[in-house]
Order: structure tokens, then sequence, then C-alpha cells
């Protein structure tokens, strides 16, 4: 559990991050979302003291960051930024096992967790243990600067803006394969952007920030139901709102029995991509799967009624 | 900055006296010349060596700085490409012939006085703005290159409305370097019985008369940071109105 | 474009008119004496028919295959038959004309001589440059050239030469001055780095240390070798007076002493602002995932940027080893020693091979010195070539 209890940060007279609060639970994925300047990244880099507090303090299990050296602290914490930040001298192995190296692990542990970590990343080890980073497509070098960030099991993992290099297509790829991988070790990640559809698709909870405050800091679904401010509705975007919601909901919430014509969807699938579906086609309803094995149906009616209740 | 305001008209003002009033000096260098011996060079006045040694080097930069910028365009031409890994070894390795050697080298050639000299500088300052003018051409802002021909100018308007102008301020740095050069190397042109303010270091140390050395070296030292510092500034005011 | 031009190479074609117009000069110089201004020989004309031709068909053909476009093997192939040719021609030329004349009789090359000698060496590069060989396979060649013209030199083929004879003369003052000239280039080379890199480390970390060390040390780069050299002079006499025990050193105000540390403090600024250059060439991104990932101060120094920052600050030595091999001769003039004082004792004598005696080797020395340092910038730097 992380504990984030009045953090303040001050740059002579302006305030960058006003007393903030808040906990953060094992296992999730957290994400702080604002617009530039609204103290998001500042408030990340005090939890591994890159910036030093001006008041208040972190705990991690309890412990306060205060009462370790920062470098020591921040060998703890997995780090992962924008445009990757990999050591352009050194090969992909090298750049995985930078941290444990710091730690001392033996060598043997540490090419051990190399070749784990960029299986786990769908890369070959064979095929880019050996490679320097400027032999990587882009979306590799994100996924190698995760993996280096993820190297020594770390309790915490922050990432600031960590798609923010990448093309849509790549991005989009790049946030499922963190979920998938978040889910699969159990990681607590804190991340950073200021694209609220990343937010949402993402966070077990969305920090909102504004002007160096925490605005809001609930669910997605919350976020998107109920913002607290006008700034937050904002950041949703009101006329997005309802299709926003439709996409949170997986499509096995309304899954009900049935006959329905045409291409099924996956059970996985949110509500959004089934009323996008039958308005392209032209169905009401739409067929669904799971595995390759049908579910049953996904009427339009349902979704709407579904939509309504949320509001 | 401020400190440069100050400094550089004080410097202007020191050197000026030292090239035409040498005698004011006098009391300050007499404790450096052996004793008895004569405190001022007084064979040759400074302001006429100073003008030879300037002349010298003018010469031989704007010799250089023609033929270079010349070869520079030729080889960005499509035409003179191939020889472009040429010179740009012929540059590297060029610029490690020391200066002294150059000027040795060239007096078998062209016997004793201001000739070898001028050639030894001409040939050691073709290559720093060779290097420069070619850098300068070859790096120019693809879109602005590929406006002029958009607009309508035939090669040679590009060249002279567009790839020169663009290519001026990192030429003129090439030329600044290959003074700079020059002027040291003039100096030593001495030692081949070139007019320079060399001739006053030299008879300092073939006397051990210190005041000599230091009335020489003070005057090519003087010369040799205004003259750089002067296109130090020139060279930023172009890239100021260029945007850089 | 031209689908003739296609198969000449068009520097083959410049090297090709040079070389041939060089023959039509002077290939070497007889003299009755090592002062007097000698006379020309041309090429055809320094020994009989049958010793000449092969060294002619040597040259010719090596500028012959000069003028392929391609192999790039074959044009070296050709470099190396006509530096053999010339080579051949040198030797037989000085034991014929010299078997004609007087005792004191000098032969030397001429100009014909130097300039084919630099067209084909202009080959040799070109054609390598074309070859673009990796930096181990450019040290081998580069050890080949210079095993081969220690061999040359050593047969004593070259000895009937006038530049041989006064080296014949000196062997021992050449070999105490190559002595002093390495010692004066790679010794202040080496105080520069002693001084230069702590404190281009620290100007690093301390912008303010930075503003105010940089400025100061490109104005001591802007003084005149020869007057920097002279005002040495009286400040380490000064020193070697004053100070206690100064003396003992060595410190004085003529010779070794005032020559070094003027080349040391000329060397300070390529050292320093290259440490500098090199420490921040490291990108942001890199560094703040270094810091962000617990790498203390120190462990970001040694193994991020100045792993990164290698090649600038090993081009910074490049450029004082080279400045300061040809700064040295200099040196020559104040009584420091080195291949300058050969130089300037020529340069008084009137003696042109003294002159050579003195400049040839400090050429070749600063040119190896140069190919040697640019091996070992490309060697660190790591990433795989195609990847930049």
């Amino acid at each position: 559990m992380i504990e984030i209890d009045s953090i303040t940060k001050t740059y002579g007279p302006t305030k960058a991050v006003d007393a903030v609060s808040m906990t953060v639970e094992t296992g999730t994925i957290t994400v702080i979302v604002g617009t530039s300047g609204s103290g998001k990244t500042t408030l990340l880099r005090m939890i591994n003291r890159l910036e030093e507090p001006t008041s208040g303090e972190v705990r991690i299990n309890g412990e306060s960051t205060l009462s370790v050296k920062p470098h020591i602290l921040r060998r703890r914490i997995g780090y992962a930024i924008q445009g990757h930040g990999l050591f352009p001298h050194h090969t992909v192995a090298r750049n995985i096992g930078a941290v444990p190296q710091l730690l001392n692990w033996p060598k043997d542990k540490i090419s051990a967790r190399v070749d784990q970590l960029l299986e786990l990343f769908s890369m070959d080890p064979a095929e880019f243990r050996d490679r320097y980073p400027a032999e990587l497509s882009g979306g590799q070098q994100q996924r190698v600067g995760v993996a280096r960030a993820l190297a020594s099991r770390p309790d915490l993992l922050l990432m600031d803006e960590p798609f923010g290099a990448l093309d849509p297509i790549i991005r989009t790829r790049a946030q499922e394969d963190l979920r998938h991988i978040q889910q699969r070790l159990g990681s607590t990640i804190m991340l950073v952007t200021h694209d609220m559809e990343e937010a949402i698709r993402l966070g077990d909870r969305v920090a909102v920030m504004d002007g160096g405050k925490l605005v809001q800091y609930a669910s997605p679904a919350e976020i998107i139901a109920r913002p607290a401010t006008d700034f937050v509705a904002d950041m949703v975007g009101d006329v997005e709102r309802p299709l926003r919601l439709l996409s949170l909901i997986p499509l096995s919430d309304i899954v009900e029995e049935g006959p329905a014509e045409g291409a099924p969807l996956s059970a996985d699938a949110s509500l959004r991509e089934a009323l996008s579906a039958c308005l392209w086609s032209g169905r009401s309803a739409v067929p669904i799967e799971r595995d390759g094995t049908p579910l049953g149906r996904v009427t339009f009616e349902a979704i709407r009624a579904r939509a309504e209740m949320q509001a | 900055m401020k400190i440069g305001t100050v400094l550089r008209p004080v410097l202007v003002l020191l050197l000026l006296a030292l090239v035409l009033r040498p005698q004011w000096f006098a009391p300050l260098f007499a404790p450096l010349a052996p004793s008895g011996g004569p405190v001022i060079y007084e064979r040759a006045s400074l302001l006429s060596l100073s003008l030879s040694h300037l002349a010298l080097v003018a010469a031989a930069s704007a010799a250089a700085t023609v033929v270079a910028v010349t070869l520079a365009i030729l080889v960005t031409r499509p035409a003179g490409a191939a020889f472009r890994p040429l010179s740009r070894t012929i540059t590297n390795m060029g610029q490690t012939f020391p200066p002294v050697a150059v000027l040795a080298l060239a007096v078998p050639a062209l016997g004793f006085g201001a000739g070898p000299t001028l050639v030894a500088l001409f040939l050691y300052g073709l290559l720093p703005i060779f290097e420069n003018a070619v850098t300068g051409l070859t790096t120019l802002p693809p879109a602005t290159m590929e406006a002029a021909r958009g607009i309508g100018l035939n090669r040679w308007q590009r060249l002279w409305r567009v790839e020169l102008p663009l290519a001026l301020p990192v030429t003129l740095t090439g030329i600044r370097l290959s003074v700079v050069i020059a002027l040291g190397t003039a100096t030593i042109g001495s030692t081949v019985a070139a007019r320079t303010l060399g001739e006053v270091i030299i008879a300092g140390l073939l006397t051990n008369n210190t005041a000599f050395v230091l009335q020489g070296g003070l005057a090519v030292g003087l010369f040799a940071v205004l003259i750089y510092d002067a296109m130090v500034q020139i060279e930023r005011r172009l890239a100021k109105r260029m945007g850089g | 474009m031209k689908s003739t031009g296609a198969a000449i190479s068009a520097p083959g074609l410049l090297f090709a008119v040079a070389g041939v117009a060089a023959l039509l000069t002077p290939f070497m110089t007889l003299a009755a004496n090592r002062i007097v201004a000698g006379e020309g020989v041309l090429a055809w004309n320094i020994a009989g028919p049958a010793a000449v031709t092969p060294g002619l068909i040597a040259v010719l053909g090596g500028l012959g295959l000069g003028l392929l476009q391609r192999p790039a093997s074959l044009r070296l192939g050709g470099a190396v038959l006509g530096l053999g040719g010339l080579l051949w021609l040198l030797t037989q030329g000085a034991s014929c004309l010299l078997a004609e004349t007087g005792e004191y009789a000098r032969v030397s090359p001429a100009v014909g001589f130097w300039v084919l000698l630099v067209v084909l060496m202009l080959l040799m590069a070109d054609a390598l440059t074309a070859m673009a060989p990796k930096p181990l396979m450019r040290g081998a060649i580069l050890v080949a050239v210079l095993g081969a013209l220690a061999i040359i030199l050593g047969s004593g083929a070259l000895s009937d030469l006038s530049v041989m004879q006064e080296y014949a003369g000196r062997s021992d003052a050449f070999a105490r001055e190559a002595v002093r000239h390495l010692g004066l280039a790679f010794g202040s080379l080496a105080a520069a780095v002693v001084i230069g890199f702590p404190l281009g480390v620290v100007a690093h970390c301390r912008a303010a240390l930075r503003s105010a060390t940089l400025p100061v040390l490109s104005f001591l780069q802007t003084i005149p070798s020869l007057a920097m050299f002279g005002l040495m002079i009286p400040i380490l006499g000064w020193v070697g007076a004053t100070v206690p025990g100064a003396r003992a050193l060595g410190i004085a105000g003529i010779g070794f002493a005032p020559a070094f540390t003027a080349l040391v403090l000329y060397s300070l600024l390529p050292v320093v602002g290259n440490t500098v250059a090199g420490l921040a060439a490291a990108p942001p991104a890199a560094l703040e995932a270094a810091r962000g990932m617990g790498m203390t101060p120190g462990q970001r120094l040694l193994r991020v940027e100045l792993p990164l920052g290698l090649p600038i600050i090993l081009t910074g030595l490049r450029i004082v080893l080279v400045q300061n091999i040809g700064l040295a001769v200099i040196a020559g003039l104040i009584g420091g020693g080195g291949f300058g004082t050969f130089v300037f004792q020529g340069l008084n004598q009137t003696a042109t091979d003294l002159i050579l005696l003195g400049a040839l080797p400090t050429v070749v020395l600063a040119l190896t010195a140069a190919i040697v340092m640019d091996i070992l910038v490309d060697l660190t730097r790591r990433l795989p070539e195609d990847a930049t």
C-alpha cells in the first residue's frame, strides 16, 4: 500500500503540488491525469524523491520514503519515462539488468531475469538480448524500457507518460500489454498521463490533478458519471461521456440467450464496441462468443438500458 | 558581455599605443631588458611590421577564402560529388600537417622571404574554410531548399540567393579559425625572413632580451584576440539575423 | 548521367593528369654540394633506359589503374604499384647520378617526385575511403605502411639521397631529438589530461566554473605560438630563479620547461572543452532514467556520461596530440629540442635537406597520431554502425 500524506512542493511562491493525499492499493493501476502544469509529474517524481517534497511524506507499506537514502529508495521503485530513456551504449540485456546490477544480483540470476522479462514482453531473448536500443523499433524500445523498470521486482512501478512517444496504433497495443502484464505480475503501478482516454482505459483508480490540487480520486466509472468539478467534466468531455462509460463495461455483463446475425464479438469487448457494431451494420443485436464458443447475444436495447442506468 | 564592452576599447587603445608609441612603454619593459641593452625594438617600427604582418595574413586569407569557397561549391554540386570523399580525406589529413612544417617545406621550393610564408598561410588556411563551407552547404534546411526550388529559382539563383547566404555563418567560422592560425603562423614566418611581428620576438630570443619578446608577443597576441573577437561578433550578428 | 563516363573515376582522371604533368618536371636534383642550388633532372634522364623504364611503367600503370571507377582494391593496387615504381626510380637515380660526380655532390628528390608521391598517396587514400575498412583493419594497414617505410629506410636503399646523408651524419642527434619531440608532445598531452580532465568533470557539474574557465582557455588558444613560447621564457626563468627547488627540477627560462609549459597551456582548451561537451552529450532521457533507477552521481558519471562521452573526449585528445606534435617544432627555436632543431638549423644554413630531416618525421608522426586516434575514437563508438 502506498500512502501519500498531504504532500506539497513549492517553487518560490508557486505551489506545484498542494497538499495532495491519496492511498494506492497494492496490485492496482492508479492513473494520475491532468493538463501540463497541473503538478502531476511533480507528484509522481516526489514518490521516488527525484523531487524532494517541501512538506508531507510518502509511505510505502507503512515505511516513510524519507527514512532511506534517495538512491537506495529508487532502486526499489521501478521508473519508466516517455521516450524510454534507454542507455544507447548498452545492449538490451544490460539495459534491463541495470537495476539488478546496482543491487549486486549474481550474474546468472540477472541473465535469467532478463530472459524471463523479454519473454513476458513477447520478445525472443535469443534475438533481442544483444541488440542495441537504436536497433529496435519504437514499440520495442518502449517495452524494453518498461521491462527495465520491472527487472528488480519493485514494490511500485512509476510511469511518466510511458506511451507518449508512440503512434496511436502501437500505443493501444502497448496499453493492452501493460494491463495484461500488470494482471499477471500483480504489480502496483502509478502512471502519469495527459490523456483521459488512456486514464480510463488503464486505471483501476483515476486521480485528476488541476493547478497542483487533487480534484478527484475515484474509479473511472465514478469519474465519468459524477465528475467532481467542471474541470474534470471538461477533461472527460460531456459529449463523449456515455460512450466512455460504455467502454468500461464488458459484454459479459449483459449477455443474454438468443440468436443474432453477423460477425460475433468477444465477451471481453466493451459495450462501446458492440454499440458501434450495431450502428455500423444496422443490426439490432450482435452474437457474443468466448474463445470461439457462442455465449449468446447483446441487443441494442440492452445497451441503451444499461447506459441510462449509469446516468 | 559587460566585461567585453569595457575590455574591448581598453585593449584596442593598448594595442594602438604599443604599435604607434612603443617608447611610452619603455619604463615598463626596462627591467626585462638585459642591462645596458636596448629596451624598445628599433630596427624597424612596430607599425610597419604590424602592417606587413596584417597584409600577409589578409592576402593569404582572402586568397584562401576565394579558392576554398569555390572548391566547396564545386564539390557540393552533383557533378563534383565524386570528389567529395577525396576532399574530406585531404582536409582531415591536411590539417594534421604542422603549420611550421608547411612553412619550412615551402622554403626549398620558394626561397626565403614573404613568398613561402604567403604560400604556407594560403595552403594551411584553405582547409578550415573549405571544411566549414562544405558543412554549411551540405546542411541547409531541406524545407528551405525545397521552397527555393518551388518558387522557381534556377540553380544559380538558388546558389547565390539561398545556399551561400545560409552557409555564410558556418563559413565565417572557418575563416576565423583560418585567420587566427594565419596570424600565429605568420609570426614564425620571420624565421624565413618574412617581415612580421615575429621578427621582434625572434630578435628577443636570439639576444636574450625578454623586453623584445614581450613587445612582439603582446602586439601579436592583442591583434589575434581582437580580430578573433571582432569576427565572433560578426558571426553572432549574422546568426541572430538569420534567427539561428 | 554520362553513360561513358561511368567507368572512369573523376578523381582518378585528375590524379592521372597531375601525375603525368609531374613526370614532365624535374624528378631529382643534382647539386655540387649541400648548400648550392642543384639542377633538375627529368625522370627518364636519371639513369639508363634499362633502369628507368620499369619504374616509369609502374608509375604510369599505377596511375592507369587509378582511372578505374572500381573495384577499389584494384585502385589501391595501382597506388601501391605506382609508389613502388617511384621508389625504384628514386634508388636507381640516386646511385646512378652520384656515380658520375664528385665527392660532395648531393642528389635529392625534386618537385616531380614530391608531386607524384602526393598524387599516389591521395589515390591510395581515395581507394581506401571507398573500401571503408573497419577500425582494426585500418590499424593493420597503418602498421603495414609504417613497416614498409621502416624496411625501406633500414635497407639503405635510399642512403644515397641527400636527406639520408644529413641523417647519417646526425643519427645520434636525430634519435635524441626524436625522443625529445615525443616527450614534448606526449608529455604535454599527459599533463594536460591530468589537469584538464578533472577540471572538465568539475566544470561539467558546476555551471559557474564552466562559464569562467572556457573563455579563459579559448583566450590562451588565440595567443600565437611563437609569442606563447617566448612569454614562457621570462615566466619560467623567474620561477626557476625564485622558487626554491624549482631549478633542481629542471625549471629554467630556456630549454624543455618553457616549451613544455606552453604546449600544456595550448592543450587545456581541447581537453577541458571536449570533456565538458562529451559529458553533456548523454541523452537527457537516459540520465533521467539513470537517476530514477537509483544510480548515485558517481555511478551516473562512470556508467552513463563517461562511456557516452568518450568518443568526444578522445577527439579532444586527438586534436591536442596532432597540434602538439606540430607545435613542438617551435621548441627548436627556444632551445627546447625536438625535430624543430633540425628545421631551424636548416633554415639558418639554408640547407634544404636538413629542413626536410626535421619536417618529414614531424609530418609522418602527426599523420600517424591522427590515424591512430581516429581508430581509437571509432572503437569507442560502441554503437553499431548501421544504428546511427
